[in-house]
């Protein structure tokens, strides 16, 4: 409160100092991006508080496949019926791993769930009218990428890499309290990685110039590689990615579909997100294992159907 | 901490201000976030037991991290920053239409002498409409100023179109000719006149230019509420 107020009488000086273009424009991006993912968030902790309030721990685990040869193409598919953003995911993710659910799993869902939700394939249609193909190929990139990330981390990943998961049961005398308390503390943690998150697509957006990417439409692969960076660095949520994809004529289909599959997997907020809520050597490793794989794999889909 | 962003997000979701930032679809969830995270934080004051340490059970990290939610909203309530402008529009290339088909349904019907259109849809009709809809009519366009680089008389009009934040916007633009005054940037303008016909390339999207309007009568306008255009979102 008080430092609302010593604000509000510096607000001149403050106004002055954020005057200059470029400053204002990093402003607007943070803003927008935080804004944006607000509600999502919220949806995501909502989520994770009712799982940790109404699920026994262990329930999940025991519902899903034992091996995970099977879990993970289960837990791919089962994102689609997550109708959120990436923003959601990742507080839920966690929250499945603290009731039991395989790492691997666990991954799975967070990567498909941005990706291959009906919000998200329907906002792709529409920016991509007359070209169901794209729709088709999305989907099934961005599945076989969550698959293909949960199998390889269930082959090499190692628990102890992630340094915070582990602290994440909050005691409640009661459900409501539980369900309350949960996603109260899911939205501080997560909410403020997604700052961090934000800043730095803020930062990005301000220090490359989108008419650079521009300039590399021709060649095939380096052309796929740049829109991948560029999903990165825009940290477009995933259910508006289609449409800037849709007006980046300059690059082929495929190079575009990587633009649509690397944005909900990694972007640069995510792994902000990810780092905070999981750990930082965890980020570390895993945010270049989805972007390679995402690549690959929608190279591969891209070639086989567009 | 929840309280606050909890009632920032409400006010943002019940008045004009988010419409710098967000489409407006997105205002109704907005607000509706806002309502729970004021009930989520207002569980935690009233109920919370005497003597109980603030996450325990969560590590110190977690909420070291969550005073960063501050920036944004001291960003948002001291600076209140502007929606994107000519700054932002002269970092982009010139739009290029959005995934049409190439067919366009008819021009709608002039109103007080000139066809009102969204500078996207003017893009788009200039650049890819084979049966040259735009041809010989008058138009009228509303967006910002983005002044030559040159410092020559002539500017471009922009205009941001939005699919879901500022963060993915993208700037259409169109080549003023023919107005004799000076203008200043992101000086908001209501223009009228005729498209200047340039030939469709065959291979889409590979404008370099942004096409070119020859105008007879421009007017200085306040900024219009929603300062972007749209996309057509599914909800």
């Amino acid at each position: 409160m008080l430092v609302v107020v010593v604000g509000l009488g510096g607000r001149g000086m403050v106004a002055e100092f954020f005057d200059g273009s470029a400053v204002q424009f990093w402003s607007t991006v943070l803003v927008s991006i935080v804004i944006q993912a607000l509600p999502f968030l919220v949806l995501g902790v909502l989520i994770s508080g009712a799982i940790a309030a109404l699920v026994p721990p262990g329930w999940l685990a025991r519902a899903l496949p034992r091996q995970d040869a099977l879990a993970v193409p289960a837990a791919g598919l089962a994102g689609a019926a997550l109708p959120g953003c990436e923003c959601a995911s990742v507080p839920i993710a966690a929250r499945l791993r603290a009731n039991g659910v395989s790492p691997a799993a666990a991954f799975a869902f967070m990567l498909a769930a941005p990706a291959i939700n009906p919000v998200v394939l329907v906002s792709t249609a529409v920016a991509f009218p007359g070209r169901p193909e794209m729709v088709l190929a999305r989907f099934l990139a961005s599945l076989l990428t969550s698959i293909t990330v949960g199998l390889i981390w269930s082959r090499v990943g190692r628990e102890a890499w992630m340094t915070r998961a582990r602290s994440r049961v909050v005691e409640g005398d009661s459900r409501w309290a539980a369900f309350t308390e949960t996603a109260r503390q899911d939205f501080l943690q997560a909410g403020g990685w997604l700052v961090v998150g934000a800043m730095a697509a803020a930062t990005l957006q301000v220090a490359v110039p989108r008419s650079v990417v521009q300039q590399l439409a021709g060649h095939q692969l380096l052309s796929a590689l740049c829109l991948g960076l560029l999903a990165v660095v825009l940290a477009i949520c995933s259910e508006a990615d289609a449409f800037v994809a849709a007006s980046l004529r300059q690059f082929s289909l495929s190079a575009r579909l990587v633009f649509l599959v690397v944005g909900p997997a990694v972007d640069i907020k995510l792994v902000a997100m990810q780092t905070g809520v999981f750990g930082r050597r965890f980020a570390a490793r895993f945010a270049p294992l989805t972007f390679a794989v995402a690549v690959i794999c929608a190279l591969l889909v891209g070639r086989w159907l567009l | 901490m929840v309280l606050l962003v909890g009632a920032v997000a409400l006010w943002l979701g019940l008045s004009q201000a988010a419409l710098a930032y967000v489409r407006p679809g997105l205002r109704p969830l907005l607000a509706a976030s806002g309502l729970v995270l004021l009930l989520l934080g207002l569980v935690a004051v009233l109920w919370r037991p005497a003597g109980a340490t603030h996450g325990h059970a969560h590590g110190e990290q977690g909420f070291r991290s969550a005073w960063l939610l501050m920036l944004p909203v001291l960003v948002l309530l001291l600076v209140t920053p502007p929606a994107l402008g000519s700054y932002a529009a002269s970092r982009q290339p010139p739009g290029t239409n959005n995934g049409s088909t190439g067919e366009f349904p008819p021009l709608p019907e002039p109103v007080d002498g000139a066809v009102p259109l969204l500078v996207s849809e003017f893009v788009a009709r200039a650049q890819e409409d084979q049966k040259r809809s735009l041809a010989g009519q008058r138009v009228r366009l509303v967006g910002f100023v983005i002044p030559a680089q040159g410092g020559g008389r002539d500017y471009q009009l922009a205009r941001f179109v939005l699919a879901c934040c500022a963060a993915d916007a993208e700037a259409y633009t169109v080549q003023i000719r023919g107005d004799a005054t000076p203008r200043q940037a992101d000086q908001w303008l209501l223009v009228e006149g005729r498209w200047l016909p340039q030939p469709v390339p065959k291979q889409p999207g590979s404008f370099t230019k942004p096409p070119v309007l020859l105008t007879d009568a421009v007017t200085t306008i306040s900024p219009p509420a929603n300062r972007y255009e749209n996309t057509v979102f599914p909800y």
